[in-house]
């Protein structure tokens, strides 16, 4: 009994002290506090709400940093920010929005579909404060904006390039974790290239099954996934799994295939090792969406409900650094195209 | 590390003197002096309590004494720790082996001490060596765990003699074997004496010390209190000398045996897996009033047959009766319950719950009866009152109920055991080792509650491995070897030595008894 | 120092160590990560307000269960680490009983209710009965078992799930008003209800403390737990021990989640809260596994997360230090607890050696 209690409690301390430094990464909470821009002056106070992973996450969470980091440039904005814990309960997210609103913030950016019912709850508690969710349309109020993406439109184009640039007509599509967001990314990507190849061979695989949300952020999983599709024939691998996308780079490196990346030009980003297997990256704009919504904060005009970030406003898109997409970039530029004009509906899931 | 030079024999190894050690409210020892020669064997003597452990813990460097000096090979030495007396060329073999059984021999025997001669050949070579100049029979190879109780002692003292001890100290080292076997141990501890070495033993069983001993301490109340030659001393002397007034033996009274027979086992096997069974067709009967003694060389399925008997071994074929019951097919619960009683040969792992407190340890075995149980619920009131009655009939010697079994001394922990066994009106009882350990005072008293029980109508099945006592308290006396029961003696007429050739199934002795 | 003085004394002094070896450690983290420690100190410390008091509760009574569903198998030297896969299959099953609302109203609960205690004593009940048939150690399989209940649920809720237009979340069919279980506005409405589950939380420790130290069963289990050989000599059947302490582990486990489900989400979805099994690890050592002491250890555990946020968003400190704090707190008071567990035998064995210096004449035993 006693040697079991040590090893549980060697056990139980390294899991928390684990899970303490997984979860935070290079936590840089400096920012926050009188984070104050070097130009204008402000009084308003933002702040924002992360998801698990937080600044540093080098994906999602990060995006939404840059367009707060360059509002904040902009407009002098004061800011404040918090990322969620790992396992956290329903209440913590609604105490870190309650926390924001006692402490005189105003707008309230919570990043991420997770914050949807604490945001509905604390919306209602704070009238007079602002807020904003990345990725959710559920919580909705006269003081709630939505911001969210037409990932599918996004996902059509790259996997109209995959199907356009397979050499095998097989290719293949990696989720973080299987969730109706990240559906969204596979119904895009399926119905894009079959647009072009109406036979073409697409693997599918999730990394995780929520409530396990590791697949957002394992390379080691994303790189045994990717390798397993090019052994089985596929040559251009498109992923929607944030941090594990890492893995997946390495394994067409590794292989002499192609890889497409998500949210962010991932050719900029990437290892330069890899750089010449990002065929294209489906971009995601989240820094965009922050940065207009910060804006129409300034100006006085704080938006309300949904506003979708889809192909017509450059919400969604794609990516040519590299230049391997140059000579199909007319037929993409087609499709978007015909997408903005509504000649072609996109799936959702 | 430095690897002391033996000196020629005769010179003094160890001088203690004066040596004082006070716990709070306890002298442990006082004024203790002691001289070990080298080329010697150094026995110590004394009741459980004496203070010849914490002698012992003090010469190992585990403790500090308060006062007195140490001198070792005449230079006055200063232990703190286990380190500094190995280095000092001081040894230990403990009572409880401390040996990893999954590992080899070898390995046991390495570990911890890599930086002698590292793990490779040279490790190998130097054991080999030293098996070879002290008699020590051992297999390099061999997994700890496939070793017999006398195996494993020598690979204990493998180990300390490997760390380069000079003066080996010996904890009850018999306690655990069996006659053949300790004979062995004498012929190694002879061996080491012949090259030079100092040996410190202590025991309790005076016939060995007298027999393997070139001197004598009597310890006893914390104090040293005479070192005697063995040839000028007998055993009641010694006895005398260490619990300071008369002796009790374990004399067989008037026969109480009846014709009602209580305990009944009959076709009795256990197989194995390789075909060859631990039990093989063990019939046997114990009538009300009757002491059956089971003797045999440990290992040749002793444990195995309380087991059965218990219900605590899946695999048993047979039946086991209790009067006109049958008990085949109950559990062990079932079989307590019917007024089976069992004293434990190991009464650390299998008699006691030594982190909890001493009525708890009443209410093991006893859960589904009174006083320990009401209905679904256990009756602490009444199994503190009772356990306090265990104490007061057969002298636990503690505070209270409330004090956990650890912190008591061996002997009045199988007192306790005792009592408990002989409580709630058993007829039968499994008694495996009873006395295994514990003092001259408890042993004594453990034999009387024995004879007292057997007067009353007891059927009580013995086994032990100290003859005197079989011979002593028992009514028969059956010899069990490989797994069966080969021959049957009258104590009344059986020499030890008969005994022991038949446990061993050496020569036509074997038969005498019938 | 008298017996009456002692005990009580030592059982404080293991927690006080404890607290103080943890304050002095997490500084000293502090103080290396250049973090204000005084302010963080003084945030931690700020008395919490009405409403953060409800949210601690709340999430202690989630905590106190898994504990306790913990503690069970820790005192029969199970180690049951399968709590967190056991209670989200039985919260699952949970909210597909009540969601779908077969039996009315307060039925409707008490059927949920009993759904995941089944389900969560089934699910531990594998792992007890390959341990006792197989001899499967029961933290592989309970590990094994987390992964296997993680993919069951993530398919079992694809398929029963209702979904929201244009959410990302999602969950089963939420559960009818009539059967929820209803909150306690204790400190005023404005400040959110603490859990009414909070009562059967209460009901389970003192039914864990009665079952263990006054009934015949919770002997045995102790028993097994102390030394399985002992066990087996006095009686007891080790294998159905085994199976019946995992199983009652799973069924305590399978309350873990219903606080939640049944007070405040009222869906079990892809964002229920995960990991409680793990801290319940934690919490059940904090607690020495005694019911009262597993209650001050959830509290405890509950009171630093709920400082999580005003340390990031007031002080600027990042939330791992709350992690941190919570792992330091749990290895003190183990060591702790051993320290002051050593030196209570010592003084325990003295006493007892005391007490053989009776004099002479009450030595009996010797002459027979």
């Amino acid at each position: 009994m006693r040697r079991m209690t040590k090893t549980a409690a060697l056990l139980s301390t390294a899991a928390l002290v684990l899970s303490a430094c997984g979860g935070g990464g290079e936590t840089d909470t400096g920012n926050g506090g009188d984070g104050t821009g070097s130009g204008a002056q402000s009084d308003i106070k933002v702040g924002m709400a992360y998801d698990v992973g937080g600044r540093g996450d080098e994906s999602f969470n990060d995006a939404a940093a840059a367009g707060l980091d360059r509002a904040v440039e902009k407009f002098g904005f004061e800011s404040q920010e918090s990322e969620a814990a790992l396992d956290e309960a329903e209440t913590q997210r609604e105490e870190r929005l309650r926390t924001f609103a006692d402490a005189g913030v105003d707008p309230i950016i919570a990043v991420g579909f997770a914050y949807s019912p604490s945001v509905a709850k604390v919306s209602k508690e704070y009238p007079e404060v602002n807020f904003a969710i990345i990725d959710d349309e559920v919580a909705t109020g006269k003081n709630i904006a939505n911001l969210v993406f037409a990932e599918e439109e996004g996902s059509f184009l790259v996997g109209a390039a995959a199907a356009l640039k397979t050499k095998a007509d097989h290719i293949g599509f990696i989720g973080g974790v299987n969730v109706p967001l990240i559906k969204k990314f596979e119904a895009g990507f399926k119905a894009g290239a079959t647009e072009v190849t109406p036979d073409i061979e697409i693997d599918t695989t999730y990394l995780t099954q929520p409530p396990d949300f590791s697949g957002f952020n394992d390379p080691a999983k994303g790189k045994t996934a990717a390798q397993g599709m090019y052994d089985n024939g596929a040559d251009i691998v498109y992923h929607a799994a944030g941090g594990s996308g890492g893995g997946l780079f390495e394994a067409a490196s590794e292989s002499g295939n192609l890889a497409i990346g998500v949210d962010s030009d991932q050719y900029e980003t990437a290892d330069p090792s890899v750089q010449d297997v990002i065929l294209t990256s489906m971009l995601k704009n989240v820094d965009v969406a922050v940065e207009e919504y910060l804006t129409d904060v300034e100006a006085g005009d704080v938006p309300s409900g949904v506003t979708r970030y889809d192909l017509s406003v450059n919400g969604v898109g794609y990516s040519t650094s590299g230049g391997q997409v140059d000579d199909i970039t007319d037929q993409l530029e087609e499709f978007k195209q015909q997408i903005i004009d509504g000649e072609i509906k996109v799936p959702t899931s | 590390m430095a690897q002391a030079q033996v000196a020629p024999p005769g010179q003094l190894a160890v001088r203690l003197s004066g040596i004082g050690k006070q716990f709070p409210g306890v002298v442990a020892n006082d004024d203790v002096n002691l001289e070990v020669r080298r080329g010697a064997i150094h026995a110590i003597v004394g009741e459980n309590g004496a203070g010849k452990s914490t002698l012992m813990k003090i010469l190992y460097g585990v403790q500090k004494p308060d006062s007195g000096t140490i001198e070792i090979d005449g230079s006055r030495v200063d232990l703190s720790s286990p380190a500094d007396a190995i280095s000092a060329g001081v040894g230990m073999v403990f009572q409880h082996f401390m040996l990893a059984d999954n590992l080899t021999v070898l390995e046991n025997v390495v570990l911890g001490a890599e930086s002698r001669h590292g793990i490779g050949d040279a490790a190998r070579k130097e054991v080999l060596r030293i098996c070879e100049s002290y008699g020590l029979h051992v297999e390099p190879d061999q997994l700890v765990e496939r070793l017999g109780v006398g195996e494993r002692q020598r690979v204990e003292i493998l180990k300390v003699l490997y760390r380069g001890a000079q003066i080996v100290i010996l904890d009850e080292p018999t306690a655990v074997l069996v006659p053949q076997e300790v004979e062995e141990l004498f012929t190694n501890l002879r061996e080491l004496k012949e090259e030079g070495l100092a040996v410190l033993f202590i025991s309790h069983k005076l016939d060995e010390v007298l027999s393997v001993a070139d001197e004598v301490t009597v310890m006893r109340r914390g104090s040293t209190v005479a070192t005697v030659d063995p040839a000028d001393v007998t055993a009641r002397q010694l006895a005398e000398l260490m619990v300071g007034s008369e002796l009790p033996s374990p004399t067989t009274e008037a026969s109480t045996v009846t014709d009602e027979v209580l305990l009944a086992v009959s076709g009795v096997s256990l197989p194995t897996a390789d075909g060859r069974p631990l039990l093989e067709d063990i019939s046997l009967q114990i009538r009300c009033g009757e002491v059956l003694g089971i003797a045999g060389v440990e290992g040749n399925g002793q444990a195995e047959l309380v087991e059965a008997i218990m219900g605590m071994r899946p695999g048993v074929t047979g039946s086991v009766r209790l009067g006109e019951r049958d008990l085949t097919a109950l559990s062990t619960r079932a079989r307590r319950e019917c007024g089976i009683s069992y004293i434990p040969e190991d009464r650390h792992r299998h008699g006691l719950l030594l982190d909890s407190p001493l009525w708890e340890n009443r209410v093991l075995g006893h859960q589904t009866r009174p006083p320990s149980a009401r209905g679904m619920l256990i009756d602490k009131t009444a199994s503190r009152r009772d356990t306090e009655r265990i104490i007061e009939q057969y002298d636990v010697r503690t505070p209270g109920p409330d004090v956990l079994a650890r912190a008591l001394s061996g002997g009045n922990q199988q007192k306790l055991i005792v009592g408990r066994e002989m409580s709630g009106k058993p007829q039968v009882l499994i008694a495996a080792h009873p006395t295994r350990g514990v003092d001259v005072g408890a042993q004594a008293a453990i034999w009387r509650h024995i004879k007292d029980a057997r007067r009353e109508g007891l059927a009580v099945l013995l086994i032990s491995a100290d003859l005197d006592e079989l011979i002593g308290l028992s009514d028969r006396i059956n010899v069990i070897l490989r797994g069966r029961l080969v021959s049957e003696f009258d104590p009344s007429q059986v020499t030890p030595q008969q005994l022991g050739s038949a446990m061993t199934g050496a020569g036509p002795d074997a038969e005498t008894g019938r | 120092m008298t017996e009456r003085l002692t005990k009580p004394l030592l059982a404080v002094a293991a927690p006080a160590l404890a607290l103080v070896a943890a304050f002095a450690l997490t500084s000293l983290v502090l103080i290396i990560a250049g973090d204000p420690t005084g302010e963080v100190w003084s945030t931690i410390l700020t008395p919490p307000e009405a409403r953060n008091v409800v949210n601690v509760v709340n999430a202690a009574t989630v905590y106190y269960l898994s504990a306790l569903a913990v503690a069970i198998g820790f005192r029969m030297n199970l180690f049951n680490i399968g709590v967190d896969g056991q209670y989200r299959v039985a919260t699952f099953a949970a909210a597909v009983v009540a969601g779908e609302a077969w039996l009315p109203g307060i039925l409707g609960t008490v059927l949920a209710v009993l759904a995941a205690v089944l389900v969560g004593a089934a699910w531990a009940g594998i792992a007890g009965v390959l341990r006792a048939s197989r001899g499967v150690s029961e933290v592989i399989s309970t590990i094994m078992l987390n992964f296997i209940a993680t993919s069951l649920v993530a398919y079992s809720l694809r398929r029963v799930a209702v979904r929201e237009e244009g959410s990302n979340i999602i969950g089963t069919r939420e559960i009818p008003a009539e059967s929820r279980v209803p909150g306690l506005p204790l400190l005023g409405e404005v400040n959110g209800e603490i859990y009414g589950f909070v009562v059967v939380a209460a009901l389970c420790g003192a039914g864990y403390w009665f079952l263990l130290n006054r009934t015949r069963f919770g002997f045995d289990l102790r028993a097994t737990g102390q030394s399985p050989e002992a066990a087996v000599a006095s009686g007891v059947n080790v294998k159905r021990m085994i199976v019946t302490a995992m199983l009652l582990s799973g069924g305590v486990a399978g309350l873990v989640g219903l606080p939640i489900l049944l007070g405040s989400a009222y869906t079990y979805g892809s964002t229920f809260q995960s990991g409680i099994g793990f801290a319940g690890i934690a919490i059940a050592l904090l607690g020495r596994n005694h019911p009262v002491g597993i209650a001050l250890g959830a509290l405890l555990f509950a009171y630093l997360e709920e400082q999580s946020n005003p340390l990031q968003i007031l002080v600027d400190v990042s939330p791992d230090i709350v992690k941190i704090t919570q792992g330091i707190i749990v290895l003190t008071v183990v060591i702790s607890y051993e320290v002051v567990r050593r030196y209570g035998q010592r003084v325990e064995q003295r006493r007892v050696a005391q007490a053989l210096e009776r004099p002479e004449g009450e030595r009996a035993g010797v002459t027979t």
